[in-house]
């Protein structure tokens, strides 16, 4: 088999999202390709949650809804996946806890009783379940167990054990998965852009807890002594983001992430980044808004908010990744950008690319060191007029006096009113932004798949859904993918003028047609939109896109 | 013997104003730090908005002139980059009692290692002199025509019981004094706050009242509670350190001995502790 999907559904406090992220690493220990999506909601204790693994041989950008396999813990997961199922797929249904179920019962409940975490324990459940189904021996679970479930693991053992014999007596189904070519490792979106950060010289990472952007702020906590990047945790997102800039100021390479609420209390500091050119990346992950909306699930509807961050006029860069292994070169690419042109940029995600995980290839060595214009010489100036808008760094401690100011000031970084200052130096950031333009056209500022057929513009996570839409469809188009979104790269736009084009996003007002209309006047033919906090679904997707493309 | 600290921008405080005193204290103290071994290069200041603020284009020191109450937090950044700075923050009491409020309790709570020094002015001279955290009840200002209502907080006490290690009061009728309030305050190893009692002629012209009623204290108070007692004293108003103790600092706590900035690892280093995590445990 090369396609094949696992679901995984229980309460929050069963270990559920343990359950998914081990199938994922079974299935990459076979060299296929995964994606794992986790559905959870914002509570820690009941409720639904759930993981999708789906997994190919070959390339795979996103999980599909329907499985091959269903392991559900408890009966509320039964009733909700019990569509979820494809045609000769396999349903697993926790027999104390589910009436009448179809499929194959397995005395779950009544096996993790007698283990000391006895709700937590039951993920292990799912892991032994598939490890059956696709033909492993028990001791190649137990092996499994041990590494993946390494705290309390006697009873972890014992209990997968259990399940697997009571699996073998039951279940008369069994499914023979091909073996994939390279066991990449398997990576959230947070994380692949924290490790892309870390590789283009990251010191210092800052943030207040909220999802979905808290995991980064755990990575970085998590590995401290190993990366040598400072983690801090302030009392707020205003701390965050005024801390952010001071450590700046002596060479710190910083970055910060939220979501919408977030960024929304930073906005006075990135306007003060702006006004400082202070080199300060702000990871915005975005969940579905507005206000606290819904906190674990995805939306694409911080796109304006993003592009219009910050009172007054100044030079700003949003770029958005399109896959979780471009979240990585993406993210280490802007902490550059900051540094090049001294002046803030957000790394816009949403929850989708922020915390669902695949499999990816990384390269830390083609990420560039974040490096700066650095001064030599005398007399220095902190905000020198040059051709290209970009005032020489130097760094405290320095015999030369260096001031940063958020007020308008003069070269030396003294307060001015003076209208003949204010206005030089209004060019001098406008002159900034300009050199960024200039300068993007020489990079990759947007990806394009395909060679053929009907033009489909989109971004952000929203590219995972459509590539595989496409692929699962079989339909021949080509997707535009703007990376960059501030400036926006208008000169790579020309060829699509004149085209039926058909946008993708996920925001109720179509946040992204609306951009290109105002862009580049694409006015689109078709906008497709989804604004009910879940990812497209490859195959739903591939039915609407063949609607449109007719 | 100060004025090479000074930078040439033209001074707009009005003539009177407490806040000269504090700028000449300040230049007093860089030069006794510089005589400790506390190199001016060293030094990194920053202040938030409003009179008090303008002190950052009057003194020829580097930093970063921040933004209303947040200069609080801007230092916290200098410091954690770079531990070997010594870094100072220049605070009205409408900007670190009221806007920047969270940050200074944190900085407190944390025991960052950074100097505050708070204008007390008891109002918002700046815009045109409304009443602020600290100003008294019955204050009247543009915004409280007929006094203001509310009872202003004791921020002594407020820091006191944040865990501030190093709480004092100074009075620039007290030049000497505040001076050496300073340098004691820069040079303690963790947070510390200087409440500097500001009279504004302008709105608020307190020198009549803090002529008579302060008083210099010799000694800090023996214990935290103590320290809330003498903050708390109204027939007198106590100057001084109030309270002062020896805590680990914030930045030595997440890294012993590594400086983010000093110490940066290189980039073959990071990048093979990258792979590492890369490659997992396999
Ligand atoms: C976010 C924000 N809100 C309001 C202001 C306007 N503002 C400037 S200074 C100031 C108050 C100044 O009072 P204080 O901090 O006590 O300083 P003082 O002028 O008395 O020295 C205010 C409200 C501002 N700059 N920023
Ligand atoms: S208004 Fe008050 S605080 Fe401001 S300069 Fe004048 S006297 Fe000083």
């Amino acid at each position: 088999m090369d396609r094949f999907t696992y679901i995984v559904g229980g309460k929050a406090g069963e270990g559920v999202k343990k359950a998914g992220s081990s199938a994922a690493n079974l299935f990459r220990k076979m060299g296929r390709k995964t994606f794992e999506l986790d559905d959870y909601q914002s509570l820690i204790r009941g409720g639904h949650n759930f993981s999708v693994v789906s997994s190919s041989t070959g390339d795979i950008y996103s999980h599909y809804m329907k499985a091959d396999l269903v392991v559900n813990l408890d009966g509320r997961s039964y009733k909700i996946h019990k569509d979820h199922l494809k045609e000769d797929g396999l349903m697993i249904y926790n027999s104390g806890d589910t009436e009448d179920g179809d499929g194959v019962g397995l005395p779950i409940d009544e096996l993790s009783k007698e283990y000391s975490k006895s709700d937590l324990i039951k993920g292990v459940a799912g892991i032994a379940v598939l490890s059956y189904v696709v033909g492993m021996s028990k001791d190649e679970l137990k092996k499994l167990v041990e590494k993946e479930y390494s705290r309390g693991v006697e009873e972890n053992i014992s209990f997968a054990e259990k399940i697997y014999d009571a699996a073998e007596e039951k279940i008369d189904k069994k499914f023979e998965l091909d073996e994939g070519e390279h066991s990449l490792p398997v990576f959230s979106g947070n994380q692949s852009l924290s490790l892309g950060a870390s590789a283009a010289g990251l010191d210092m990472y800052i943030g207040y807890p909220m999802t979905p952007a808290s995991s980064i702020l755990h990575f970085f906590a998590a590995n401290k002594d190993h990366l040598k990047v400072m983690p801090v945790h302030p009392e707020n997102e205003i701390g965050v983001a005024n801390m952010a800039i001071g450590a700046t100021m002596p060479g710190a390479r910083v970055m910060v992430g939220t979501s919408g609420g977030g960024m929304a209390l930073m906005e006075e500091a990135m306007s003060l980044a702006g006004m400082s050119e202070s080199p300060v990346l702000f990871v915005l992950a975005s969940r579905p808004g507005p206000s606290t909306g819904v906190p674990t699930y995805t939306e694409q509807a911080d796109l304006r908010f993003a592009l219009n961050q910050g009172h007054g006029d100044f030079p700003m860069i949003v770029a958005s990744p399109g896959s979780i292994e471009e979240s990585f070169y993406l993210t280490g690419e802007m902490l550059n950008m900051v540094w090049k042109y001294q002046t803030p940029g957000i790394l816009l995600t949403e929850k989708h690319l922020s915390e669902s995980s695949m499999t990816v290839d990384l390269d830390p060595s083609k990420v560039e060191w974040a490096s700066s214009k650095e001064f030599e010489g005398e007399d220095y100036k902190r905000y020198e007029v040059t051709e290209d808008g970009v005032s020489p760094l130097k760094f405290p401690p320095s015999e030369d006096v260096i001031k940063w100011n958020s007020y308008e000031s003069d070269e030396k970084g003294i307060t001015t009113e003076d209208p003949e200052i204010i206005t030089e130096m209004h060019d001098k950031r406008r002159t900034k932004d300009e050199t960024i333009m200039y300068d993007l056209k020489e990079i990759n500022t947007v990806n394009e798949f395909g060679e053929d057929g009907p033009v489909i513009f989109t971004y952000g996570s929203t590219t995972m859904s459509v590539r595989e839409a496409l692929k699962v469809g079989d339909i021949e188009a080509r997707v535009v993918q703007p990376v960059y979104l501030r400036p926006f790269p208008i000169w790579e736009m020309d060829e699509y003028m004149d085209e039926d084009v058909i946008v993708v996003e996920q925001s109720s007002t179509g946040q992204f047609a609306t951009l290109l209309r105002e862009k580049c006047r694409i006015v689109p033919k078709t906008v497709i939109r989804k604004y009910d906090g879940r990812p497209f679904e490859p195959e739903e997707l591939a039915e609407k896109l063949k609607e449109a493309i007719k | 013997m100060s004025e090479e600290l000074g930078t040439g921008a033209e001074n707009t405080w009005c003539l009177g104003c407490g806040d000269f005193g504090i700028l000449n204290s300040v230049k007093n103290a860089v030069k006794e730090l510089e005589e400790r071994g506390i190199e001016r290069k060293n030094l990194l200041i920053s202040a938030g908005i409003g009179c008090h603020a303008k002190i950052f284009d009057y003194l020829n020191l580097s930093g970063l002139y921040s933004i209303h109450g947040r200069e609080i937090a801007t230092i916290q950044g200098m410091k954690f980059a770079n531990p070997e700075l010594k870094v100072i923050g220049f605070g009205g009491d409408g900007d670190s009692y009221g806007e920047g409020l969270s940050h200074l309790i944190f900085a407190a709570k944390r025991n960052a290692d950074i100097t505050m020094i708070v204008h007390n002015n008891e109002n918002y001279a700046l815009t045109t002199g409304q009443m602020s955290p600290t100003s008294v009840e019955g204050f009247k200002g543009p915004s409280t025509p007929k006094g203001s209502i509310e009872e202003p907080i004791n921020p002594l006490l407020l820091m006191l019981s944040s865990g501030a290690s190093f709480v004092a009061r100074g009075y620039p009728g007290k030049m000497k004094h505040l001076t050496e309030l300073i340098v004691e305050a820069v040079e303690h190893e963790g947070f510390s706050l200087v409440d500097v009692l500001q009279p504004c002629v302008t709105f608020n012209d307190t020198y009549e009242r803090y002529n008579e009623s302060v008083e210099i204290i010799d000694e800090p108070a023996e214990t935290r509670f103590e320290a809330m007692e003498l903050a708390v004293e109204e027939d007198r108003v106590p100057i001084g350190v109030l309270f002062k103790e020896e805590k680990d600092v914030y930045h030595e706590k997440v890294y012993p001995e590594f400086n983010p900035v000093k110490d940066k690892i290189s980039k073959e280093d990071r990048l093979k502790r990258i792979e590492e995590l890369i490659k997992g445990d396999e």
